[in-house]
């Protein structure tokens, strides 16, 4: 186990300054489901860190509020928080969906949706979501405050844009539009209790006449960060929708995949699964046909 | 590194410790307050084994840190029994051979009592998912459920 010297913070102002005078050294601690696992393992992502901050009694970190249309999630908010929230479950439900299956009741007890973003895993499940609804981070420092756009946030496979002295304090997107479908599939290797192999989160806002006014598409653990697949959206965007052109949508994302990570082992089996995990994801929100209950899931 | 002076309240009682920082609340329950009902089966969150209650909460001790432990009310296996009578709990999975080796048991229990204490009355699938963090490598989770079903009947009945 990595050794480090500990404070827990009473406040948010004495956090900052633990992390300003600790430098590249201090590190925030919020749930430890990923950061206790890495100090265990002596990950050399870690291994310099000398100081740990302790936020997780900062009790106004969690919280789920709506403000005009705009929705506010504390980074302290813990996955099992959101997943039960009646709020995200009415306005977001593909965010409920995703936060329901992190790890497992214990670790959604703990892990918070900063700390999953600041982890930044490719793997992810709040991630594709958060691209998707375009969700901008709320960071303190002592020298005030900063927002960036998710998809800038994260810079690869766990790496942000988090400065030594910063805390991500809140995570904020819009509420989708009233005539929004949303879907979010995970595959594991397991039912419950495990990462994402491959896991898909598609924003639509359907028009009359079934049309497609807007799409978002970001698949997760296919990228090294997860991001939209715009050559994919063009397929249905401004279209009517039809299973033949969510496949054909599902098809394009596949070889974008490719196009952007190259040939990998894995290749063989997420290029036909990527494709189908988007076909189903877009006719789900697109309220044509839900596939994601039952045995043909 | 300094040490850290804890007051932890664990299954209603409180305890002083001094410890390194880096412990984790599984360490200080099984070494320090020899409370070993608690086990360690991964140690990365995987397994549940360590599972206990935190403020009210399914949690795996085994990704806290002692430290963050502090001001929380934690029950363990332990707390479960009172005065020299097992919990119902305790007492159907014995009813229903939910055990074999044991070692998944006391954080099996754990979860199961972070379910009821919220939901009384959880459906089948409801109890799956409240036992979805807990592995059992003996018994094939059938006699588990049912021994958490026959609680939630008690309760009913109550």
């Amino acid at each position: 186990m990595h050794k480090f010297d500990y404070v827990k913070a009473r406040s948010l102002e004495e956090a900052l300054t633990a992390l300003y005078q600790g430098g590249e050294k201090a590190c925030v601690l919020a749930g430890g489901t990923d950061l206790l696992v890495g100090f265990r393992a002596e990950d050399a992502r870690i291994r310099h860190i000398e100081l740990v901050v302790d936020i997780g009694d900062l009790t106004e970190l969690a919280y789920i509020r709506e403000e005009a249309e705009t929705i506010a999630l504390g980074a302290l908010t813990t996955h099992a928080a959101v997943a039960a929230s009646p709020l995200i479950r009415e306005a977001v439900p593909f965010l409920a969906a995703a936060c329901s299956q992190v790890g497992s009741p214990q670790i959604r007890n703990r892990g918070t949706v900063g700390g999953n973003l600041c982890n930044a895993s490719p793997a992810a499940d709040t991630l594709p979501v958060l691209v998707a609804l375009e969700a901008e981070v709320v960071i303190r420092s002592l020298a005030g405050e900063r927002k960036v756009p998710v998809s800038r946030f994260l810079k690869g496979p766990h790496k942000t844009d988090l400065q030594p002295g910063e805390v991500v304090t809140e995570i904020r997107f819009d509420r989708p539009h009233p005539r929004s479908g949303s879907s979010f599939i995970k595959l594991g290797r397991r039912k419950a209790m495990s990462i994402a192999r491959l896991s898909i989160a598609a924003l639509l806002k359907m028009g009359d006449g079934g049309l497609v006014e807007e799409v978002r598409l970001v698949p997760g653990a296919a990228l090294p960060v997860p991001a939209r697949v715009t050559a994919a959206e063009e397929v249905v965007r401004g279209k009517k929708l039809t299973r033949e052109l969510a496949r054909e949508a599902g098809e394009k994302l596949s070889q974008e995949m490719v196009r952007i990570t190259g040939q990998r082992w894995s290749t063989p089996y997420k290029m036909p699964v990527i494709a189908a995990l988007t076909r189903r994801a877009i006719l789900t929100a697109g309220g044509l046909e839900d596939v994601t209950a039952g045995s043909e899931a | 590194m300094s040490l850290l002076d804890l007051k932890l309240k664990v299954n209603g009682k409180e305890y002083q410790v001094r410890v390194k920082p880096h412990k984790r609340l599984l360490d200080v329950l099984r070494d320090d307050l020899h409370l070993t009902g608690t086990k360690e089966g991964c140690g990365i969150g995987e397994c549940g084994a360590c599972t206990v209650i935190m403020d009210g909460r399914a949690v795996n001790a085994c990704l806290v840190l002692a430290a963050s432990a502090e001001g929380k009310e934690i029950y363990t296996i332990e707390g479960l029994e009172q005065d020299g009578k097992l919990h119902p709990l305790q007492e159907a999975f014995m009813r229903h051979n939910a055990l074999q080796c044991g070692f998944c048991t006391p954080g099996m229990i754990m979860s199961a009592k972070a379910l009821l204490d919220k939901n009384p009355h959880p459906t089948r699938e409801e109890i799956k998912e409240a036992i979805s963090g807990n592995l059992c490598r003996c018994t094939g989770y059938q006699q588990i459920i049912e021994a958490i079903e026959e609680v939630s009947r008690l309760h009913r009945e109550d």
